[in-house]
């Protein structure tokens, strides 16, 4: 019990100060992987440029909805005089729920996209095994 | 007020400073009072931000900005809910695996200026003070509606400035913002079984939101005004339809050609400059935590603004015919209109659940004002304690000190903005604005959407971008911004003063061009390649989970 608490001690210490541990850790063997993790920068770079194509990419879609209600409302009139349930107009339908339901499924996509994206491009050296012959 | 109003408005102040008490930093450390130790989990981070960020002017403001202006007032709602599109986009991601703990401090580091980082200080207080007074000013209105009576000689809109302000700074020194976190999740979900216990029994009730729409659409939207010392109803005129009245379901009855438009993106470049939510984003343990925890801000606020705009609607409709047999209604209303929009949950709360249902509404709005304000005074804490003090005056400074002298900036910027908050009335400006409270707020986003937005996106994204540069585009974007609201006061609120009131659509861009100018005639920092892999790569993030993994490993190893 002793052992495992000052074993957690060390890790909430690494997570704090963002610094790898030492390697001559006495805990868990395991725990010397932890300063394996690292970017190349070339493989940064090309992960910034698609996940900056995928951000410009949904914002200007987001951009294309948010200006177009208002130059909907001035250019055509059916957006806010005609009328889709009871006296709402599409123009109050899309203000009241419509506008929120596409921000959140702009959003899920955007998000599940860069992430997998960088998951994709990063950190490949990690999940290639270091010894051929070990199959774990 | 009522004994159950009082034992409501008990029972919370308990709660929350009880839980600042048990979640108050065990140990005297900048990283646990500013950020919580970095371990704050998806769902409870959205949860604190939308604490956060659904201010009085969301739960108050939303409602009244819908109540007097109709259609017009709901892109309030629209616009504080977009601006969490574009920092899931650009900016939450980056900006947590950058680290550090505020966004001077951000800006310093990346840009490696000290200057820029207290260029940055100035900015972010200035968006501070902007947005703690609204603040304020919402917890004396709903102390004046829910009390009616102050203490110790004071008004009761004074005292309920006063009292708010004294019970949240002192659980924001006590709690830091670990504390702080879990009571601005807490307040957030509060605040939202408010608006869905409200909406629930107005439907219940037989209220049609579609042909409530309708029926106020059928007849011109009037608004009360004080003309001659007389309280009367004057019409709203179209804005976009000159000679024609505005009416509730149609646009027109707020802005202009340009104004919705201006609105907008005042609050949606706004949002990504908000100094305490973006450090809400530091608490999270990384990036991809950070990006997550924003999809879950954009569900939880879509689902909060359209509860807001139907509540809105309904008190437009329900009110003015709920006067009769209701006295004190009649005190607060004119031919069935209420003088002071910001009054319309808190009024529909008291027709629908009696006292009880005040309390419980009222207590919803004081909530949205402390989480709010603690979230303001965490991050002036940040500015000054960290930013200042720590970097400047006493670099040195033991974590003891430091932590010290975050708890006494939070006091001062508390007493500070609390007597801002007491030489306004709301009332003598509720002719000027749709929404006293909702309209503060914007200059608040105006500012940060103005100064500070652009010159962030840019150092994320911008390579090129320098401390000069950016240090020249947040003062131009400042500038602009306040001297464009300053003339709107001579303009007024129509034709060229829709953009003046919501000036981010000129001084963003503008600010953007000289950052980019600036920057490509100056150095950039040395160590770029450095700090492009902390903003842009995911090792930290790896190691984290990979820490995450081993910490459950080694739990359940030692359980067995």
């Amino acid at each position: 019990m002793f052992r495992a608490n000052r074993w957690l001690a060390r890790v909430r210490d690494v997570r704090d100060t963002g610094a790898p541990p030492p390697l001559n850790v006495d805990g868990p063997t395991w725990a010397v992987d932890i300063g394996d993790d690292y970017d190349m920068p070339a493989d940064v770079d090309a992960s910034f440029r698609t996940v900056r194509k995928v951000a410009v990419g949904h914002f200007a879609v987001f951009l294309g909805v948010v200006v177009g209600v208002p130059v909907l409302t001035l250019t055509v009139d059916w957006w806010s005089g005609g009328r889709l349930v009871g006296g709402m107009s599409p123009s109050f339908v899309m203000a009241a729920f419509g506008l929120y339901v596409f921000f959140f499924a702009l959003a899920v996509a955007a998000a599940t996209l860069s992430n997998g994206v960088e998951e994709r491009m990063l950190g490949a050296q990690e999940r290639e095994p270091v010894d051929p012959g070990d199959d774990s | 007020m009522t004994a159950a109003s009082v034992i409501a408005l008990a029972v919370l102040l308990l709660a929350v400073t009880v839980l600042a008490l048990v979640l108050r930093p065990g140990r005297a450390s900048t990283l646990e009072f500013y950020l919580a130790g970095r371990r704050v989990g998806v769902a409870t981070n959205a949860c604190a931000i939308c604490g956060d960020y659904f201010s009085a002017a969301s739960f108050l403001g939303v409602a009244a900005a819908v109540y007097v202006s109709g259609l017009d007032g709901i892109w309030y709602a629209t616009g504080f809910a977009a601006g969490f599109v574009p920092v899931l986009l650009f900016v939450a991601a980056p900006l947590r695996r950058f680290g550090e703990f505020s966004i001077p401090d951000f800006l310093g580091r990346r840009l490696g200026s000290d200057r820029i980082r207290l260029i940055a200080v100035c900015v972010v207080q200035l968006i501070i003070l902007s947005y703690l007074v609204p603040q304020a000013v919402g917890s004396g209105i709903t102390w004046e509606l829910l009390v009616g009576h102050g203490v110790l000689g004071l008004t009761p809109y004074a005292t309920g400035v006063v009292l708010s302000t004294v019970a949240i700074t002192a659980l924001v020194v006590l709690g830091g913002m670990r504390g702080t976190t879990w009571t601005q999740a807490v307040q957030f979900l509060l605040l939202l079984s408010a608006f869905v216990w409200l909406t629930v029994v107005v439907i219940a009730s037989g209220f049609s939101y579609p042909d409530a729409v309708a029926e106020l659409d059928s007849e011109p939207l009037a608004n009360p005004v004080v003309a001659g010392g007389e309280w009367g109803l004057a019409t709203e005129p179209n804005r976009l339809e000159s000679g024609s009245d505005a009416t509730f379901g149609e646009p027109g009855g707020r802005y202009g050609p340009f104004g919705q438009l201006t609105l907008m993106v005042t609050l949606v470049m706004g949002t990504a400059g908000l100094p305490h939510i973006m450090n809400r984003y530091f608490t999270s343990p990384t990036g991809t935590a950070a990006r997550m925890t924003t999809v879950w801000v954009l569900g939880f606020a879509g689902l909060f603004y359209t509860l807001a705009v139907l509540l809105g609607t309904a008190s437009r409709s329900l009110i003015a015919t709920s006067v009769e047999g209701r006295p004190w209604l009649a005190d607060l209303t004119v031919d069935g209109v209420l003088r002071v929009p910001e009054h319309a949950p808190l009024v529909l709360g008291r027709i629908f659940g009696g006292e009880a249902g005040l309390g419980f509404i009222a207590t919803g709005a004081l909530i949205a004002v402390m989480s709010t304000i603690a979230g303001l005074l965490l991050a002036a804490a940040a500015s000054w304690g960290h930013d200042v003090y720590e970097r400047h005056i006493n670099p040195r400074a033991s974590q003891r000190q430091a932590v010290w002298a975050g708890r006494g900036a939070v006091i001062v910027v508390a007493v500070f903005s609390s007597a801002l908050a007491l030489g306004l009335r709301p009332d003598s400006l509720t002719a000027l604005f749709p929404s006293i409270v909702a309209t503060m707020v914007t200059w608040a986003f105006a500012l940060a959407g103005s100064a500070l937005a652009p010159v962030f996106i840019l150092a994320i994204w911008w390579r090129k971008t320098t401390s000069r540069g950016a240090g020249a585009g947040m003062i131009t974007g400042a500038v602009t911004a306040i001297g464009m609201f300053t003339s709107a006061t001579v303009t007024g609120d129509e034709g060229v003063g829709e953009v003046l009131l919501a000036p981010t659509i000129v001084a963003a861009p503008v600010a953007t061009l000289v950052t980019v100018v600036v920057s490509l005639r100056t150095p950039t920092p040395k160590d770029l390649d450095r700090l492009w892999l902390r903003l842009h790569g995911t090792a930290a993030d790896r190691r984290a989970a990979r820490l995450a993994r081993l910490t459950i490993a080694g739990v359940n190893g030692d359980r067995s």
